[in-house]
């Protein structure tokens, strides 16, 4: 499990072009919240504390076809699958590393932009604790997607169909601070769904 | 001493039967060439030999036990499927250093790679090169050594008659260590292997 994650970590620093990408969309789509609705501090505060989560699920649902449709794809999935008998420590790994390259640099760049819409620390402080814990919830989603849709070739249309209702119960919940032990409860229901779901997916790919 | 046993082997692809009734005896320092038209079911026997494929009628078993039951056997073949299993956007030097992590085991690629005159490609990134490269780059996979068995699908497909040589000679030198290698192909090959199937 952990040469995995050692593998998907360098792989990810290889390609490092990827994790800008994601930060760089995640930014952008915020930026605009002024563009469109003005630059009047209440209610761009307002309007960044939902928007944030709306940034957030696309940025993760436009990774969603690198978590496992690249090694699938070039074959290194075979050997990955191989190596590891037990298919739930590859899921484990990939939730790990799938959070860590594109959603960590998104909770480390959020202070910067919640200053930028006059959000105050303690504010700020709310908004990173819900993002963070409901982050996992919608990795282990995505990852379940990707897992079932596995050598379905441009399919990512889909995959937001599919992936966009499930994380509604995440941007419902998301933008209300007080809110954040729901969060964990439903990111803890799609750890248990997600880890039993992709680890068939793979199976079943295999077969 | 190994032997790999196949015995009443049958399955099902959706509704059409690839293959039928299967029974092959391989012994350790053997070679088995699968011979077959397209869509006979050749590449499945080779997923069925690495586990992928669990759903099947008949056995196989090594040493009289069932590989589904066997929990060191995916650790004992080394498969190289028709895929290459290389990051095009990655030079060959990164992706060797991957699969280095994914294999656990650390080569000496550079010496290697000279030895199969592919030396110089290391630095070059995957997407530059010609198919028949990346079999052979494809096929460096073989030099991880901790393995009884070689699953090779289709591997003298693009390879030129230097290559071709090349590894009909690795594959020689592995059964005489006593390794088993069982290969798809539809070529017909210079040298005449222990044992040939058709499917």
């Amino acid at each position: 499990m952990l040469n995995l994650i050692k593998r998907d970590l360098l792989l990810s620093f290889y390609s490092s072009a990827n994790f800008f990408f994601t930060v760089s969309f995640f930014v952008l789509i915020l930026i605009l919240i002024p563009f469109a609705f003005g630059t009047q501090s209440d209610q761009l505060k307002l309007l960044f504390k939902g928007v944030v989560w709306i940034a957030l699920a696309l940025s993760i649902i436009i990774t969603v076809d690198r978590i496992y449709n690249a090694d699938y794809e070039d074959g290194n999935l075979d050997i990955i699958m191989q190596k590891n008998k037990t298919i739930e420590y590859l899921v484990i790994s990939k939730y790990v590393t799938h959070w860590f390259i594109y959603c960590l640099p998104l909770l480390v760049i959020l202070p910067i932009l919640s200053f930028l819409f006059y959000l105050d620390y303690f504010e700020t402080i709310q908004i990173f604790i819900n993002l963070f814990i409901g982050s996992f919830g919608m990795v282990f989603i995505a990852n379940f997607v990707s897992a079932l849709t596995l050598g379905a070739k441009r399919t990512i249309f889909l995959k937001a169909i599919i992936m966009i209702p499930l994380f509604v119960p995440f941007i419902i919940f998301g933008s209300d601070a007080a809110s954040w032990p729901i969060l964990l409860g439903l990111s803890m229901l799609s750890f248990v769904i997600s880890i039993y779901v992709t680890a068939y997916g793979l199976r079943l790919y295999g077969e | 001493m190994n032997e790999l046993k196949i015995e009443d082997l049958s399955c099902k692809r959706g509704e059409s039967k690839v293959l039928n009734n299967i029974n092959i005896i391989i012994k350790s320092g053997e070679t088995l060439v699968v011979k077959g038209r397209n869509g006979s079911g050749k590449t499945t026997l080779l997923r069925i030999l690495s586990n992928f494929i669990t759903s099947y009628q008949g056995k196989v078993s090594l040493n009289d036990l069932s590989i589904l039951e066997d929990n060191l056997y995916n650790n004992k073949f080394n498969l190289i499927g028709q895929k290459n299993s290389l990051k095009d956007n990655l030079s060959i030097k990164k992706n060797l250093e991957l699969w280095d992590i994914i294999f656990n085991e650390s080569l000496d690629h550079a010496k290697l790679l000279e030895r199969d005159n592919l030396d110089h490609l290391i630095n070059r990134d995957v997407g530059s090169l010609s198919d028949g490269q990346k079999k052979c780059i494809s096929l460096h996979r073989l030099n991880y050594n901790k393995y009884e068995f070689w699953f090779l699908d289709e591997p003298f497909v693009y390879l030129d008659e230097a290559n071709t040589n090349s590894l009909i000679e690795k594959i020689n030198r592995f059964n005489e260590n006593m390794g088993i290698v069982i290969l798809t192909s539809n070529i017909n090959l210079p040298k005449k292997f222990h044992k040939e199937v058709n499917i």
